[in-house]
């Protein structure tokens, strides 16, 4: 089975090459034969790289332990699920997983545009096929995949157990999918600027796609956290590592095209500013990609890393200056009649917000790379962690709020006293109230008290939007609320979809604020039957138990925690020792509600004495935080959904529900 | 339904307003407290152990690093000084890596101070090309209506919505 999964990822690179050649050449000399070549060559791509992920999975599931990467990456213990996720757990797989995800675009994208785009379409198959070709240059020459050894051990030396977690199983599929998505709008813009075609059609053809991408590098940043709250039992969730940057940095890019496209859409502006961050976003996937596996900077996520830093380097400088060039060269057929009645106006609060989002970027970005600056320059290696982050970054994040709540309700070109005063009066008046509030119980946390006032302020804008846009269809429709509401939304899916995500955006913004903030924390060694307390929990310590199979071993603290006097249950908090590679790992137990995180860590454990130390965090509102991602996802599926003519019109033509978004 | 006139916000009320506003926000991230904590100080340097985090929240089992610390801190503290003097004696100590911030002298200023650098130079271009678009826009007649008063009435705004909807359909 390696043979074969070898064998499909060098006919892969050959079909890719072939591919790109045909394409480019095919948009050269408008051969129309030659660009069908080009487009079946990108299928073919697709299913010679999915026959080589189904070779691994195979082996990996058939545990053939003479290929490197299955012995290295599993065991017969490892359960079926984590040796699935085997399959991104190391560089190697992961890379050959990168390309299946891009094989998957690149093949629906052909499907999609086999009738529409047919200037723009030799070029995109070409953009894609080379990104594709550049990753499984590096599976076929450098990293094989499929590399036997010289012997057959008896065992596999197993998955990180960091990784062998439910969150970790999503996390990097999902982060995954974010970062290759961006190659759709990248290789459509890349395309409009080869053409010349430069209008809003490329963009109106990747809107979809610009929507899942971010999607997915919402749920993928958001799963990382998950992850890392879950399983590193530091009592947080995001620690301003090199690698969460990397995964950061194109989500705030991203987030800044979504709301910039708008302007280009709506006034024929910022064309030359849209490719700029479809251009960037998509570097700095590769940005990410090359910290992770580089090296360069030092990373929780060590176990990626490998030689590959150089290559990556490589391909990042190629994609800058073929993109630069060609911005370059296009800059004259760029410009647009860029017009603006007043610096109040949704134009101008959305440059702003534009502005905060690529600032945000830069300051994530200057901090993640300064300790190799700094090294360059002076010789010392210094640290920038989380103080410096969290320090530049907070200013930054208020003023982002504040624009989520302006941005949506100011007006296009103009707003008066007038709107202003309509629009704003209770946002307003409702962020003052509840930073009143806040500043009576929050104890005069400056950041929280305003964090938590632009938060409802924002939230208020949002809900003025649906009241109002509900009470006009109830008073001349003579609608339900409830009908009128899902018709409201229906009939703008992609407003009213933005907005739902806007109230998720400011969720996670409140669960993050409060518990980092208000969070509390006691480290404290306890004898059987002693107790600790912390805000409105006691926690009792009764000992331990242990479990054990052929995989890991377990001791789970039993505590058993009140509230108020009352039973609320027992926490399991864990150490597990994995057999295999004898690695320690920290299991945390969560006791969670609406209003905070009880949050218990096993920090030690005598035996002898059957004493422990536990490590016990209240963390203020952190389902609001996963709640709001919910609700970002939610909203995000809104703006997704197809509508009834387009549904209707697209099965008529029999075509798969939201193939229309490539027309 | 255009209302009486009003006059527009004037630009330089509304530079004051965000100057006043950044002022307000960013007045607390220079403010640095001085009493040293143990959760302070321990935020302030980063473990040695390679797992990224800071003294405080690595809590690795017998970490080689943070425990010892941890102690460390715990007895600089002991001994009296502000958070600044002690986290120089770790410096001083370990070398410049085990803070878990640049320090704000030197070389280290710029990992401070570009980042505002670089958003006040986005702001001062944002600021010259939303002045030139104003100029453009000026050269134009005002509309007769301010579109102003239909964006705030759902109702016109969902007609002209439908009828956008409806044009893009049949184009």
């Amino acid at each position: 089975m390696s043979e074969i999964g070898r064998l499909a990822i060098v006919l892969g690179f050959v079909v890719a090459l072939w591919g790109i050649g045909a394409s480019v050449l095919g948009a050269l000399r408008r051969d129309r034969d030659l660009v069908a070549s080009g487009s079946h060559a990108a299928y073919a791509f697709s299913a010679l790289v999915g026959i080589a992920v189904a070779a691994l999975l195979y082996l990996l599931l058939t545990h053939d332990f003479n290929v490197e990467y299955v012995a290295s990456y599993s065991s017969t213990t490892l359960p079926v699920w984590y040796t699935i996720s085997a399959l991104w757990g190391g560089m190697k797989g992961s890379l050959l997983w990168w390309t299946f995800i891009l094989a998957v675009c690149n093949a629906i994208v052909q499907a999609q545009n086999r009738a529409k785009n047919r200037d723009a379409m030799p070029w995109v198959t070409a953009v894609l096929l080379s990104v594709g070709a550049f990753f499984l240059s590096l599976l076929v020459f450098v990293t094989d995949p499929f590399e036997r050894l010289s012997f057959t051990p008896a065992e596999g030396s197993d998955l990180n157990p960091l990784l062998q977690n439910y969150w970790m199983t999503i996390h990097p599929p999902s982060l995954y999918v974010g970062f290759v998505t961006t190659t759709v709008p990248f290789a459509f813009a890349i395309a409009a600027l080869a053409t010349g075609k430069l209008g809003d059609n490329w963009i109106r053809t990747t809107r979809r796609w610009t929507i899942f991408s971010w999607f997915f590098l919402t749920l993928g940043n958001l799963f990382g956290a998950a992850w890392a709250y879950v399983v590193l039992g530091w009592g947080g969730y995001w620690a301003w590592d090199p690698v969460e940057n990397a995964a950061f940095m194109p989500w705030l890019t991203s987030t800044a095209f979504l709301h910039s496209v708008m302007i280009q859409e709506k006034k024929d502006m910022l064309k030359v500013w849209n490719m700029v961050l479809v251009i960037l976003t998509f570097a700095l996937t590769i940005f990410g990609t090359f910290l992770t596996r580089s090296g360069v900077i030092s990373s929780v996520h060590s176990f990626t890393q490998s030689g590959m830093g150089p290559f990556f380097m490589g391909f990042l400088l190629f994609v800058l200056a073929v993109s630069i060039g060609l911005l370059a060269w296009r800059l004259p057929m760029l410009k647009s009649r860029n017009e603006l009645e007043s610096v109040f106006s949704r134009e101008a609060a959305f440059l702003l917000n534009n502005l905060v989002l690529v600032g945000i970027a830069f300051t994530v970005f200057w901090g993640t790379v300064f300790p190799v600056i700094s090294e360059w320059v002076r010789g010392v290696k210094i640290t920038v962690g989380p103080p410096f982050f969290n320090r530049v970054n907070a200013p930054l994040a208020l003023a982002l709020v504040l624009l989520m709540g302006i941005g949506p309700v100011i007006a296009w070109r103009r707003a008066s006293w007038q709107s202003l005063k309509r629009s704003f009066l209770w946002p307003t008046a409702t962020g003052l109230a509840v930073g009143l509030a806040s500043l009576l119980l929050a104890g005069g946390n400056f950041y929280a008290v305003v964090a938590f006032s632009l938060s409802a302020f924002a939230l208020t804008t949002v809900w003025i939007e649906f009241w109002r846009g509900m009470r006009v269809r109830q008073a001349m429709l003579g609608e339900p609320a409830w009908t009128a509401l899902s018709r409201l939304v229906g009939k703008n899916r992609r407003r009213y979809g933005g907005y739902v995500v806007h109230v998720g955006t400011a969720m996670v913004f409140i669960g993050i604020v409060a518990s980092s903030v208000f969070k509390l924390e006691k480290q404290q060694g306890l004898e059987p039957g002693g107790t600790v307390d912390i805000g409105p929990y006691t926690l009792r310590y009764d000992g331990v138990r242990t479990e054990s199979d052929p995989h890991v071993d377990k001791t789970l603290a039993q505590v058993f925690v009140t509230r108020g006097g009352k039973p609320v249950g027992t926490l399991e908090p864990e150490k597990r020792f994995y057999k295999r590679t004898k690695q320690p790992t920290t299991e945390v137990a969560i006791w969670s509600t609406l209003g905070s995180d009880l949050y218990v860590v096993l920090g030690s454990y005598d035996a002898p004495s059957k004493s422990a130390v536990l490590q016990v965090f209240l963390n203020p509102l952190m389902a609001w935080m996963w709640l709001g991602g919910v609700v970002m996802a939610l909203g995000t599926a809104i703006c997704m959904w197809p509508a009834w003519s387009e549904r209707t019109a697209t099965v008529a033509a029999g075509l798969p529900a939201g193939t229309r978004t490539a027309s | 339904m255009s209302g009486p006139r009003v006059p527009p916000l004037r630009r330089r009320d509304f530079l004051a307003g965000a100057a006043v506003s950044f002022a307000l926000l960013a007045g607390p991230a220079a403010a640095g407290a001085s009493a040293p904590t143990q959760a302070g100080l321990e935020s302030g340097l980063t473990c040695q152990c390679g797992c990224g985090l800071t003294v405080h929240s690595c809590n690795h089992l017998n970490c080689s690093s943070s425990i010892p610390l941890k102690k460390e801190i715990s007895e600089r503290i002991a001994l009296g000084g502000s958070e600044e003097e002690i986290l120089s004696y770790f410096q001083a100590k370990y070398g410049e890596k085990i803070l878990s911030a640049p320090t704000t002298t030197g070389f280290n200023l710029a990992a401070w101070t570009m980042p505002f650098v670089g958003i006040g130079l986005g702001a001062a271009i944002i600021g010259w090309v939303l002045a030139r678009w104003r100029r453009g826009a000026a050269s134009r007649p005002a509309p007769v209506v301010a579109r102003d008063s239909l964006e705030g009435d759902p109702a016109s705004r969902d007609r002209i919505e439908a009828a956008l909807r409806d044009w893009d359909t049949r184009s």
